[in-house]
Order: structure tokens, then C-alpha cells, then sequence
């Protein structure tokens, strides 16, 4: 049970790039939060500051209430891609992620997640015999085999078809729903954020700033056809015009005040 | 590939060495300088008579095994330690690159003089030959190691050593095997050079001996025994490798 407190982050790259700027974002205990945005805003960067792999320039991240500094064992991460280790077996593969874990109690929960992601009997394979989509599901497994306070996921399925990535979409909720990670996630496909989220915080770039926050109030499980969900996909999307309205000229901005030519 | 289907890169080599005999047995051919393979085995069957031929492959293969060791060992020391800092790397690198630009067979004379004409001049050696493949081999395995796997090593907690040992080492794995099959060929190359410069026992005798005492047969047999050697040797390393290799074996690959 896992509270996430993102505070005036700011981060500069070494280059003088300015990613992100003044990022507060607060995530509650269970939470889903979905992170929108176009291209550069800067989100990967954010997720690479919480997970500890970088460091911020300004501002604090703090889990339940402590400052970060550095990885941390609450949370944990899904990245882009796969990234499984190749000289692995994907069970062991899993169980990578429970290091922290008795070694018992690692094997059975491996063998169990293996399971529940739908490969069991596939546990002896080497991650290069695995499809793409079945490799994200391992390292779905892996992020979660050490019971996460917080999962972060990097626009995990983008590599996907849309089949395989809808599956996942049930496949990771569920999980969601049995273990109670806080999750953020990255991502660029409107749909799916709101299919999983319950607050979708629409990022804008140069430098990146949170443009606004919008909850998602729709019931689970959602329906992708029900006109509430088109609803909340529009307001998405207003929300994203608006973004890219108040973008710097020469950074995307649409003419006209604000009529983005995909909508 | 089928089973059985090397047979046919026998063809060649075995086609050779029958039209050879057969030439040499119609009186077409001298064979003096170029003796048929029944030559070839009679003097390779009165060397393992008498017991000589065993004296010599026992005296190289102890040098190239002792000489392949300290090699190794060194390189792959020196290559770990530079791989891991940056400042032993700033510190040691460029004398060893310095020292590698020097051909290895150029120590010779300086060896001699340091360490006498006998074992150790002659370990030295091999064990120069050794190094620089496997120390350059896992040097830039190290240094090429996919910084994603290393992140996935720091998101789920691994410490220094545990990524050293867990992430670091498994990805050089395949490069440092390469390598160290390089530096054995390189051993048994330099084993040659060191048993040329002066030697009463091994295959590297066996050869000069045949060249003072004109006889081919003795050269051709001790050629062949190193080949076969190498294989062999080659052959081990391989199939020690394997079981850790496994996950790399390059039956299917994807786009
Ligand atoms: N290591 C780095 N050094 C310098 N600049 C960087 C670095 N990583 C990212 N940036 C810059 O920071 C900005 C934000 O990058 P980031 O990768 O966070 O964007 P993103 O929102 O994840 O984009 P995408 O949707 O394309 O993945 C970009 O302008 C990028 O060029
Ligand atoms: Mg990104």
C-alpha cells in the first residue's frame, strides 16, 4: 500500500536540455495513473527519475512520506522493451525480479506468475524463443513477483499489435486488481489510458510540464464501446489540443488556436 | 546440416592423398620431398614406438596448456579490472596498448637474455601470445555491455557486485570464450616460434630436427599432430563452454 508524491520535479540533462520543469504529481495508494503526452515531453525522463535510475535537478519524489534517493525496493518498473535478461530461462527470468524475496517463496511465486500471465509450461524457454508479447508478460511478471508498492511502466505495449496489447490490457489489470500496486504509466495511445486509468495527467513539452489532470469515472470493467468511454476519450483529447495550442510556435503548436488536424 | 554430411569435406583431402600414394608408388613422383601417407604413418608409428612422438606432444601441450593459462589468467584479470575502472583503465591502458603494438615474436631475444633458452623464455612467450586477444576481448565485452540490462539490474535492487556478477559477467561470456579460443590458436602458434628457438623436446624440435636432417616425413607428421592438437584443444574448450552458452545457441533467430 503504496502513496507516490511527485514534488516541483524538475530535471536538466547534462547537455543543457531542460526535460522536465516543475512536475507535481501525487499518486494515491492503488492508484492507476496514466501519463500522456507527445513526444519529448518528457515522460520517460520522469519515470527514469522515480525509479531512481537518474537523478532529479529540482524538487523531491517520496513514497509514503520518505524522500527517494536512488532505487528503492517498492518500486519497481516495466520498460519500453522487454529487456529480459537472454541467459536466463524466463522462470528465472521472473524470479530475478524477487531478489529480495526467501528463495522459496521466490520458485513458488515464479512458477505461480509464470502461470497466471499464460505461459505456464513455458518456464524452461530462453527469452529469444518467446514472441514480443509474450516477453512483455514476463517482465509484467518480473515487476510484480516482489510485491511492488509501485509498478511504473513505460509505454510498455507500444511495440505491440493492437490484439496482443488489448489482451495485455486485461491481463494487467487483473493482476492489478489481486495485488494493488500504485501504477504509473507512460504512454502515447489515448485508449489505452483510458481503458486502464482512473486519472490521466496530460503532459505538455518544452520543457515538460503536467498540462492538466483528468479522472477517468468510468466503471470497471470498462467497455471500449460504451459512449462513455468515447466521452472521456474526447475530453482526452480536448485536453491534449489545448496542450499543443499552448506549445511554443515552432514546437507543434496548432494554427488557429488550438484545432489539432487528428481530431 | 544432415548427419554424416561432413563426409563430404573429406572428399578433397582424402581424394589428395590417394592420387598422391598412387603417384608415388607408379614411380611419377620422387616423394622424396613430399613423402605419401604411408610414409607418413610408417615414421608416425615408429615414433609412438619408441615412445618419442608421446615425449613431445606431452612437452608442447604442457607449455601451450601452462603458458595458455598465465595468459589467460593475466588478460582476463587485467580486462576485468580495466572494464570496471575507469581510472585503472586511464592508468594501465595505454602501456599495454603501447606494448601490444610490439610483435610479440620480437621478445624473443629480450627473453633469452632475461630467462635463459629453456622453459620459462619459452612460457613467457606463449603466455605474451595469450594475452592481448583475451585481454582485448574482454576488455571491449565490458565496455559494450547493453546499459538497459544493467538498469534492470539497479531497478530490481542488484548491488555493484551484484550486477558485476549477475548482469556483467553472463553478457561477456560469449566474448571472453572467443577469445580465449583465439589466444589458444595464438599459443599454439607461439609454442611453435618458442620450440624453434631452441628446444630438445616437443613438436617444434620434431620439426627442426626433420628440416637439419632433410627428412619430411618427420616435419609433415609433427604438422599434422599440431593441427590435430589444436582441434582438439579447440574441441575442449568448446565443449567446456557449452552449458553455459546454451541460451545463446543460434538455432532460431528472430528479426
Ligand atoms: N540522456 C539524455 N541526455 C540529454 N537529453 C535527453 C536525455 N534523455 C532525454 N533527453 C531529452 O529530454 C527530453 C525528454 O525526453 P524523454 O525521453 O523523457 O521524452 P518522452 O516524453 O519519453 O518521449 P517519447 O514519447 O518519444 O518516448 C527530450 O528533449 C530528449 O531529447
Ligand atoms: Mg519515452
Amino acid at each position: 500500500m503504496t502513496q507516490l508524491v511527485v514534488k516541483g520535479i524538475g530535471k536538466t540533462y547534462a547537455d543543457g536540455t531542460e526535460a522536465l520543469r516543475g512536475v507535481d504529481i501525487h499518486v494515491g495508494t492503488g492508484e492507476i495513473v496514466a501519463i500522456l503526452g507527445g513526444s519529448g515531453c518528457g515522460k520517460t525522463t520522469l519515470l527514469r527519475l522515480i525509479a531512481g535510475l537518474d537523478r532529479a535537478s529540482t524538487g523531491t519524489i517520496a513514497v509514503d512520506g520518505v524522500a527517494l534517493n536512488g532505487t528503492h525496493a517498492a518500486i519497481s518498473a516495466v520498460f519500453q522493451e522487454p529487456r529480459l535478461l537472454p541467459w536466463l530461462t524466463t522462470e528465472a527470468n521472473i524470479a530475478f525480479g524477487g531478489r529480495r524475496l526467501a528463495a522459496a517463496e521466490r520458485q513458488a511465486r515464479a512458477a505461480s506468475l509464470l502461470a497466471r500471465v499464460g505461459l505456464a509450461g513455458h518456464g524452461a524457454r530462453w527469452p529469444r524463443e518467446l514472441s514480443g508479447g509474450q516477453q512483455q508478460r514476463i517482465a509484467i511478471a518480473r515487476a510484480l513477483i516482489g510485491h511492488p508498492g509501485v509498478l511504473l511502466l513505460d509505454e510498455p505495449f507500444s511495440a505491440l499489435d493492437p490484439f496482443t496489447r488489448t489482451s495485455l490490457h486485461d491481463l494487467l489489470l487483473d493482476l492489478w486488481r489481486e495485488l494493488r500496486p500504485t501504477v504509473v504509466m507512460v504512454t502515447h495511445d489515448i485508449e489505452e489510458a483510458v481503458v486502464l486509468a482512473d486519472r490521466i495527467v496530460v503532459m505538455r513539452p518544452h520543457p515538460g510540464r503536467v498540462q492538466e489532470t483528468l479522472p477517468v469515472d468510468l466503471p470497471r470493467p470498462r467497455d471500449r464501446l460504451a459512449p462513455a468511454f468515447d466521452l472521456t476519450k474526447r475530453n482526452v483529447l480536448r485536453a491534449i489540443n489545448r496542450s499543443l495550442a499552448e506549445a511554443p510556435s515552432g514546437h507543434g503548436a496548432a494554427a488557429g488556436g488550438g484545432v489539432s488536424p487528428w481530431v | 546440416m544432415r548427419r554424416g554430411a561432413w563426409v563430404v569435406g573429406l572428399i578433397i583431402p582424402a581424394g589428395l592423398a590417394i592420387v598422391w600414394e598412387i603417384a608415388v608408388r607408379a614411380g611419377l613422383a620422387p616423394g622424396r620431398l613430399m613423402p605419401p601417407p604411408s610414409r607418413l604413418f610408417q615414421t608416425a608409428w615408429a615414433l609412438a614406438r619408441s615412445g618419442e612422438l608421446q615425449t613431445h606432444v606431452v612437452a608442447t601441450m604442457a607449455r601451450v596448456l601452462l603458458g595458455f593459462a598465465i595468459g589467460a589468467a593475466a588478460g582476463t584479470l587485467l580486462g576485468m579490472l580495466n572494464g570496471a575502472s575507469a581510472w585503472a583503465m586511464r592508468l594501465l591502458d595505454p602501456s599495454i596498448q603501447a606494448l601490444r603494438a610490439i610483435p610479440s615474436i620480437a621478445w624473443v631475444p629480450l627473453f633469452i637474455l632475461w630467462l635463459g633458452i629453456f622453459e620459462t623464455s619459452k612460457l613467457a612467450l606463449i603466455a605474451l601470445g595469450v594475452f592481448f586477444p583475451v585481454y582485448l576481448g574482454i576488455l571491449s565485452a565490458i565496455r559494450s555491455v547493453d546499459r538497459k540490462l544493467i538498469e534492470v539490474g539497479r531497478v530490481f535492487g542488484l548491488s555493484r557486485t551484484g550486477i558485476a556478477l549477475r548482469i556483467t559477467w553472463p553478457a561477456v561470456m560469449p566474448t571472453w570464450i572467443a577469445s580465449l579460443r583465439t589466444g589458444l590458436g595464438l599459443g599454439f602458434m607461439f609454442v611453435v616460434a618458442a620450440e624453434l628457438m631452441g628446444a630438445s623436446e616437443g613438436l617444434g624440435y620434431l620439426l627442426l630436427d626433420g628440416q637439419q636432417m632433410g627428412r619430411a616425413d618427420s616435419i609433415l607428421v609433427a604438422m599434422i599432430i599440431f593441427a590435430v592438437l589444436g582441434k582438439i584443444s579447440d574441441g575442449v574448450l568448446v565443449a567446456l563452454s557449452r552449458p553455459v552458452l546454451r541460451w545463446q545457441d543460434t538455432n532460431r533467430i528472430r528479426l
